[in-house]
């Protein structure tokens, strides 16, 4: 008797498209339900490249969505930290049925609030069109809440924290 | 003539490269009628690049299609994301049914958190609409001068 079997093999690029989709619909679903109006297509496919260029490098420590509101204070603050594996095991696969959950959890803001995306890094990284430096805000005072895993991918995860 | 697509988006395809390939499909199927330009279509589309990749980014269109209506063409498409992305076995060719078409619609679904701005992202396009599409039965029905559908379901209740 014969047997055949099938492997797929993904690659650091494959990880990285599904991490950066999973972050940008999170924040997508984040900005809709606050009432903020979001960038324009060309500005999306810009940050999602980036975000994916810097995951498939290894560079990115951190995505972070800053909520800045009329009378100058920001929050909430959502962190979208990612861990790099050693191997490239697993699957893909996403929470965004518990993070829809949590969206209870949210609180509104005021109509005007604009937001702010920021990227932070653990190791030297390739410069990425329409990014550049910049300064995160304070999170001094903000009360975080962990939502836990937001997507395993083969060779790294990421997870989401919220400040208030 | 109902139909349905699905195209595979993360980690397949970004966000973008997923709604350039929904496009295509779209232009691609409506060119095929004599009363549609592609060039119209394309216009028509380019309000809904935003918001089409925050939908697909957030999974919405793997369980709430897009629905095109255009004459008896009724097309649902639908994207797969994770492992699955990456086995599917596409269909990518213009869907059949749209040449007789005149006029076209494209329902975005209004999927929450995501239904307000949906809605206005929509409103005002003659060939975009968030409201739900009228059952494909309903508008064959119309097509064919009015089948008493009561009476088909009398009918195969008594056949039964």
């Amino acid at each position: 008797m014969s047997t055949a079997t099938a492997t797929t093999t993904y690659t650091y690029t494959h990880t990285a498209t599904y991490l950066s989709d999973v972050i940008m619909g999170t924040i997508a679903d984040v900005l809709a339900l606050l009432g903020i109006t979001p960038d324009g297509a060309t500005r999306w496919d810009q940050d999602q490249s980036a975000i994916a260029a810097w995951i498939e490098e290894r560079s990115l420590e951190m995505v972070v969505l800053e909520c800045r509101r009329p009378d100058g204070k920001v929050r909430p603050i959502f962190e979208f930290p990612v861990t790099y594996k050693a191997t490239g095991e697993g699957e893909f696969e996403n929470s965004r049925a518990a993070m829809a959950r949590a969206h209870a959890k949210i609180t509104s803001v005021p109509s005007g609030t604009t937001y702010r995306l920021f990227c932070t890094y653990r190791s030297g990284h390739t410069p990425q069109p329409g990014w550049g430096p910049g300064t995160r805000a304070s999170t001094d005072g903000l009360r975080s809440t962990s939502f836990g895993t937001l997507a395993e991918a083969p060779h790294a995860s990421a997870s989401a924290r919220y400040l208030r | 003539m109902q139909r349905r697509r699905e195209i595979a988006s993360a980690p397949k395809r970004s966000a973008g490269e997923v709604w350039q390939t929904i496009r295509v499909l779209l232009g691609d199927t409506l060119d095929r009628s004599s009363s549609v330009k592609r060039a119209d279509v394309d216009a028509a589309l380019d309000p809904l690049g935003g918001v089409a990749r925050m939908l697909i980014s957030a999974g919405h269109l793997e369980g709430h299609p897009l629905v095109l209506v255009a004459g008896e063409l009724w097309l649902e498409i639908t994207t797969v994301s994770g492992g699955s992305a990456l086995s599917l076995q596409e269909n990518l060719n213009p869907v059949p049914g749209g040449a007789g078409a005149s006029d076209w619609t494209l329902h975005v679904p209004q999927v929450e958190p995501m239904a307000k701005l949906v809605r206005t992202t929509v409103n005002g396009h003659d060939h975009l609409s968030a409201d739900e599409p009228t059952a494909p039965v309903q508008e064959a029905a119309k097509a064919s001068g009015g089948v008493d559908l009561d009476a088909v379901a009398r009918w195969a209740r008594e056949a039964a």
